[in-house]
């Protein structure tokens, strides 16, 4: 049954996906008027179909790429509603849904059988440090993007072309860019400090001195300074952008590190 | 209207295109007199309903008259009433006078409410005056069933327009670009600052604007302070707070502004690039917006090249409005297209309403006639039991409405197919 409601979750952020094009690019009421409740139907089945996979492996949280493909589409589609609710705009839907749309594709039409990443005992530290990770990478994504679309209207303000309307206002962009960033961060710290506490209480202190995991710290890092320098700087435009998608490759970088390296598959020894 | 066969819809008017503002201003209706106007009007011999629209860019009159093929001639009776009211020959008001009927007279009304027969397309304004017009009309009961039905359709065609077409988004007068670029910048201005630098008529309608859309405080800085103190009093109000600073204290002001306004006379520029770099700098890099209006210009074009500084000199700004001129042209088109498949609409509804005498009286014959089969039979029947009785009645109804169903279909089909001229 979780396959069907994904499907119908998948469905649903497709038409999401289309309808927001005309909303946000031709300034059509109507089609936000589809967009929008349909985004959030979608996201109900969404989470109804995780629960119910989730639920029917006897685990509580995701084990295999299909699962965390899931909950990150999840998280996103989540961010997006939000971000739409607070500052009324639909255009980062534009780039949002169609890639929620493009995650829930591939496990909702060609489940297969996955190799579980995590034999972890599935506490519920474990799924909140997933979940807070995964919030994170997703608030990151929409900051970048935020940034990316910040630059694109200074940019044609500046050549005296403001003729794409559904562009949102800097200030708006600019504020998005911040707060995401600023949600973001105490989801990466708890999410990393949980599981540092998870793994040294199953694995001991060899787990710190994996370098996937000095590297995870790095990004940390990486993340305080960007949200420092921009909080105390006023970072803007193309300098926040640059900042931005520096701090977004590195953690890609620390993502398929923990994706693809064989070093360390975060299971228990 | 044709269709209902006793009655003619009308419009007669002259507009912007047709006249010059000599004959329109002669024809102009003061808000406070539209109301005996309209009354004279329906006054009128063979005129049944009618309302008038009086703005400064038209005055039509829309009007459902009696019988046609009576009538001699509509046009000349409404140029009587034209004549008579405002005591005008009529040689001054022929040559400009536009006449159209039944479906034309409709396409028009619908063009005219969606803002397509406007001076400026898609200025918002018109739907509000038809508006005003019709409750007027309402008011001394000078429009009932047909032109009310008229006037709600338009009004709803009006809104279709609006939220299917981009007809009113852009902006195309020089301060409303202008307020449309800061809110691209800053999103709402609600509590954001202007400092007006030199006294404007422009920028005095551009700081204006702002003010309407939310600008919460409004610096003056001009070299003669009386006149920066007269300016601040001006545009002082309860939401607003207005100072007539120092025009010494200029740069140290214009950091606390979002949008600066400039409209100095004076030769040499008065905001360069590096004071938007020192401005930023205090300002913490929240962006800041330069509106020029000033000819010979007084920012510094390369200011614009500061990362967070906008600056718009009036060729900017003209060209901005040019190209949203031109966007509502393209959709105007789109406008057009609908404004055609409302009228065709209108059209078939009012041509299937005619088609309601005729199937009304071809069902009550067809009924008088069971009744009356039964009635005769009434005797045979007599012994039936009240289920039976009930049985035949139902078989009775069920045969006549099926006898009847192709007739009917067919006067219906045959009022929709109609030419509707």
């Amino acid at each position: 049954m979780s396959l069907f409601w994904l499907r119908v979750a998948v469905f649903l952020y497709g038409i999401a996906a289309l309808a927001v094009l005309p909303a946000a690019l031709y300034d059509r009421p109507r089609w936000r008027h589809v967009a929008i409740p349909t985004a959030t139907a979608a996201f109900f089945f969404h989470f109804v179909s995780l629960a119910e996979m989730l639920n029917a492996a006897h685990h509580r949280l995701p084990v295999d790429a299909h699962e965390l493909q899931i909950l990150l589409a999840l998280v996103l589609a989540a961010a997006f509603l939000v971000v739409n609710w607070r500052y009324k705009t639909v255009s980062l839907g534009v780039f949002v849904l169609p890639i929620v749309f493009l995650l829930g594709l591939i496990p909702a039409f060609a489940p297969g059988q996955q190799e579980p990443g995590l034999v972890l005992n599935s506490s519920i530290w474990i799924f909140l440090h997933i979940a807070l990770l995964l919030a994170a990478y997703a608030a990151l994504f929409l900051s970048l993007l935020a940034s990316v679309l910040y630059l694109v209207q200074e940019r044609r303000l500046k050549q005296k072309k403001p003729g794409l309307r559904w562009l949102p206002p800097l200030e708006t962009t600019d504020q998005i860019a911040l707060k995401t960033l600023l949600f973001g961060f105490p989801c990466m710290t708890a999410g990393l400090l949980i599981g540092s506490l998870v793994a040294q209480a199953t694995i001991g202190i060899t787990y710190f001195r994996d370098p996937k995991i000095l590297l995870a710290f790095a990004m940390w890092l990486a993340y305080v300074a960007m949200i420092f320098i921009r909080r105390h700087s006023g970072l803007r435009g193309r300098r926040a952008v640059y900042l931005s998608s520096f701090v977004f490759l590195f953690i890609l970088t620390v993502w398929a590190a923990n994706q693809f390296s064989a070093v360390h598959r975060f299971t228990a020894p | 209207m044709s269709q209902i066969k006793q009655v003619s819809l009308v419009l007669v008017g002259v507009n912007h295109n047709t006249a010059p503002i000599e004959v329109r201003e002669r024809l102009a209706i003061p808000a406070g007199r539209l109301a005996d106007a309209t009354r004279t009007l329906v006054h009128q011999p063979g005129i049944r309903e009618g309302l008038i629209l009086s703005t400064c860019n038209r005055v039509e009159l829309v009007t459902l008259q009696e019988d046609p093929a009576e009538s001699s001639d509509d046009k000349a009776d409404l140029l009587r009433f034209l004549q008579e009211y405002f005591s005008v020959p009529p040689k001054d008001i022929q040559p400009h006078l536009y006449e159209f009927r039944e479906r034309e007279a409709v396409r028009h009304l619908f063009r005219v409410a969606s803002s397509l027969d406007s001076m400026v397309v898609g200025e918002p304004q018109i739907l509000g005056q038809v508006k005003e017009s019709y409750t007027v009309a309402r008011e001394v009961g000078a429009v009932s069933t047909n032109l009310e039905g008229l006037l709600q359709r338009a009004f709803t065609v009006a809104k279709k327009v609006r939220s299917e077409t981009q007809i009113g988004s852009s902006s195309v007068s020089i301060a409303s670009v202008a307020v449309d670029l800061a809110k691209k910048i800053f999103g709402s201005l609600e509590g954001k600052t202007v400092l007006l630098v030199g006294a404007g008529k422009m920028s005095e309608l551009a700081a204006r604007h702002l003010i309407q859309q939310g600008a919460s405080s409004i610096l003056v800085a001009n070299r003669t302070q009386s006149r920066a103190e007269r300016i601040a009093a001006d545009l002082r109000s309860a939401a607003t707070h207005t100072e007539a600073v120092s025009f010494d204290d200029l740069y140290a002001q214009a950091p606390h502004a979002d949008i600066v306004i400039t409209s100095t006379g004076a030769p040499q520029k008065i905001f360069g690039a590096s004071h938007g770099q020192h401005f930023l700098h205090q300002r913490r890099n929240r962006p800041m917006f330069f509106i020029d209006i000033a000819v010979p210009r007084d920012v510094d074009p390369r200011l614009n090249e500061v990362e967070g500084c906008f600056v718009y000199d009036i060729d900017d700004l003209q060209q901005v409005a040019q190209a949203n001129l031109a966007d509502r042209s393209r959709e105007a088109e789109a406008a057009e297209t609908i404004v055609s498949r409302e009228v065709d609409k209108y059209q078939q509804r009012l041509q299937s309403r005619d088609a309601v005498p005729a199937i009304l009286a071809l069902q009550q014959n067809a009924e008088a006639i069971r009744s009356a089969e039964l009635a005769r039979l009434q005797s045979k029947l007599a012994e039936l039991t009240p289920q039976q009785r009930e049985a035949v009645e139902s078989l009775t109804r069920s045969l006549t409405a099926k006898l009847l169903h192709p007739q009917l279909t067919a006067l219906r089909e045959a009022a929709k197919s109609r030419d509707p001229q």
